[in-house]
């Protein structure tokens, strides 16, 4: 079966021609989707489109554990401190363990340190079904939080949870024993309300750093 | 080769096989089979994409042009454009995309039937040279994905658990050396066939005098 064309060289140029588009066109599609072949997972997209351009927080109705609401860009621009903003569900045995050691640690540099007038720790919950206020104030007791460093608010609703993810771009997704599994970060709020930055949850002492240079200088005696 | 031309009923089989795989893989983007894919990276990976891949090579399989294809001498143009869709779908980022936007997800299931397209009429016409280096280079790359996927402790698509990536990484390894395989024995019965290499091989004939043993 003569498969090819009867004249070796009939169809070479075309071919090549085509070929050479066909990848040009596959590179352009990669390197667009990759954001310049800088990122291949959602997660680092997610921080290099937050990075390039910082979002406001979505504004919607947190809870605390004494059951006070109020909204989210109130409670972070309420007194000119950065927050290092995470997600967490109080059931968590896993990675919001780690979280939670990372908070405890960043909480215990921050007094230690005197910072607590410029940085401040935000966990939000994102289960508003099993995180009502009681559960909120058992997990506050179980990390040893500090209420005036270390802050924790759930939702009021699932409508809400939806909308907050999507925002912040996290995915939740379930893992075995009724756990969820999600894109744990660190995420910088500065004094206006803006998500600025994105850091992983090794990168504790980067995000210290950043927000702490991101917050508004203090003078040093009072007026 | 009997691929080649085909009768009349073997075209109208893969079509049917095309059109019945085509079938199963867009199903599993609609509701109700849409959580399968989306809670698991095996089904969405190991299932769903290659089966549109399928279709796409079934379907061509079907639609046999009897001389080669002008702009696609040695196969180059239809290996080209499969590697290259291919490639887009490994990125981690397209995998979750494809999961939470379904412009993206209608994008994934046309490409991949036409990478599949693409494979077969690349693949008809390609000589040993270019098969090698095409496959050569596309099957470790979608080996080392696998292996990297089981490997890591990253979890490197959000939509997806580390458990399901585990899994779905293994089953890559799996799938690429399946294919690999598939593909030297394709070579096997290349040179078994005769007149495949009369040019080359004098082979012609004796496969089908030998005496059964």
């Amino acid at each position: 079966m003569q498969t090819a064309p009867a004249d070796p060289l009939r169809g070479l140029l075309g071919t090549f021609a085509l070929c050479l588009a066909v990848l040009a066109g596959g590179l352009v599609a990669i390197y667009q989707a990759t954001a310049g072949g800088t990122a291949f997972t959602t997660e680092t997209l997610r921080r290099t489109a937050i990075a390039q351009a910082p979002m406001a927080v979505p504004d919607f109705g947190v809870v605390d554990a004494q059951g006070r609401t109020q909204s989210l860009p109130q409670l972070v621009g309420q007194d000119g401190r950065v927050w290092i903003v995470d997600f967490v569900y109080t059931r968590c045995t896993t990675l919001c363990l780690a979280l939670g050691t990372v908070f405890q640690q960043l909480q215990a540099q921050i007094v230690a340190q005197g910072l607590q007038q410029q940085v401040g720790l935000l966990s939000i919950s994102f289960d508003p079904l099993q995180d009502q206020p009681p559960a909120l104030a058992e997990y506050a007791v179980r990390m040893r939080m500090q209420a005036d460093v270390w802050q924790l608010v759930s939702l009021r609703s699932e409508s809400d949870r939806r909308r907050l993810l999507d925002s912040f771009g996290i995915m939740v997704v379930p893992a075995p024993l009724g756990e969820f599994e999600h894109n744990a970060a660190l995420h910088i709020v500065d004094p206006q309300g803006r998500l600025v930055r994105i850091l992983g949850l090794d990168e504790g002492a980067e995000a210290l750093d950043l927000a702490r240079k991101l917050a508004p200088a203090r003078p040093l005696s009072a007026p | 080769m009997a691929t080649l031309a085909p009768a009349p009923s073997a075209g109208w089989a893969a079509a049917l096989a095309a059109g019945l795989t085509a079938l199963v893989a867009v199903a599993l983007s609609l509701p109700p089979f849409r959580p399968l894919i989306e809670q698991s990276m095996v089904w969405h990976m190991l299932v769903q994409m290659p089966l549109l891949v399928l279709a796409g090579w079934w379907a061509a399989t079907a639609w046999a042009p009897q001389e080669g294809l002008r702009w696609n001498r040695f196969g180059l143009t239809g290996l080209m454009l499969a590697q290259c869709i291919t490639a887009y779908w490994m990125i981690p980022a397209m995998i979750d995309r494809a999961v939470v936007m379904p412009s993206a997800d209608a994008a994934k299931i046309a490409s991949l039937a036409l990478a599949g397209v693409a494979l077969r009429l690349g693949l008809r016409q390609a000589p040993l040279a270019a098969q090698l280096f095409f496959v050569g280079y596309g099957l470790p790359m979608l080996a080392w994905l696998g292996w990297y996927l089981a490997s890591t402790d990253l979890r490197l698509c959000n939509a997806y658990s580390l458990e399901s990536q585990l899994r779905a990484g293994w089953g890559l390894v799996g799938l690429a050396s399946a294919l690999g395989l598939a593909w030297a024995a394709s070579l096997g019965h290349l040179l078994a066939e005769p007149g495949s290499f009369k040019s080359r091989l004098p082979v012609r004939g004796v496969h089908d005098s030998r005496p059964k043993v």
